[in-house]
């Protein structure tokens, strides 16, 4: 748990494309409620070159277990430093970086 | 001994930076929009989300597999070039709807992939449907819609 692998690309166009597996049961209500344990998924994603968001997402209890997810941005380069934090339903924060490649 | 006067270079030109910079901030959906995650319909959520509005269907693509084997991972991309402010995913197989609200950057590109977990078809008529709509940065609304089955269920496990 709390682990993220996260890829990031740019490309010729000045695009990066960015893919992360992020580890999380995901934890459905009807999931917990069969097991006996409290629901618990990924709530929010968000990813920053320096200070400048380029990825915010509210996320539901719907994406799969250790969800894995693909988006793009512009105005970042080569050697710029990605960082990606997700917060799940209980509180918990994991924060993960990466050069851009 | 000839001293070298270091005067000239001296002072340096102090730029005043302008406070503009990243005034793009993270919205919370689940904390501004609470019903919209407990919706049990699409168009209950869109509403909870957004209030009463009138998406036009063109501009948003919803790439999914017709026939998904595996709901706990269903492989789905929104893609679209219109500029966007937010845009939101959805589904009607679940027991509530709403699977996902972005929140676009100025540099972001709506080229989303997700994957999702899907109750199998079968448990609600065999219709499945995906829907996303866009929040254009002109103030209007945009829909796209693709529909799939789900052969075994994802949320059970």
């Amino acid at each position: 748990m709390g682990n993220m692998k996260i890829k990031a690309k740019v490309k010729n166009d000045g695009i990066v494309g960015v893919k992360v597996l992020a580890k999380h049961d995901m934890l459905t209500y009807d999931q917990a409620k069969k097991k006996g344990k409290e629901a618990n998924f990924i709530t929010h994603i968000t990813a920053k070159v320096g200070d400048t968001i380029v990825y915010d997402v509210s996320t539901s209890q719907f994406w799969s277990k250790n969800p894995q997810f693909k988006f793009k941005f512009k105005g970042a380069k080569k050697g710029d430093k990605l960082t990606i934090t997700w917060t799940d339903l209980s509180g918990k924060t994991v924060t993960e970086s990466k050069k851009i490649k | 001994m000839n001293r070298r006067k270091f005067l000239g270079l001296g002072v340096m030109a102090l730029a005043a930076l302008p406070a503009t910079l990243s005034a793009f901030a993270s919205i919370d959906f689940r904390a501004t929009k609470p019903d919209a995650w407990k919706a049990k319909t699409v168009d209950d959520a869109i509403k909870a989300l957004y209030g009463d509005i009138k998406p036009e269907e063109k501009g948003v693509t919803v790439k999914a597999p017709k026939v998904a084997s595996n709901g706990g991972a269903v492989p789905v991309t929104i893609k679209s070039d219109i500029p966007a402010k937010t845009v939101a995913v959805f589904q009607n197989m679940d027991p509530e709807s709403a699977v996902a609200v972005f929140n676009v950057p100025e540099n972001g590109i709506v080229d989303y992939f997700l994957k999702m977990k899907l109750k199998a078809t079968d448990e609600n008529g065999g219709n499945g449907k995906i829907t996303a709509i866009l929040e254009g940065t002109d103030g209007k609304f945009y829909k796209g819609t693709v529909d799939l089955q789900v052969a075994k269920g994802g949320c059970e496990g």
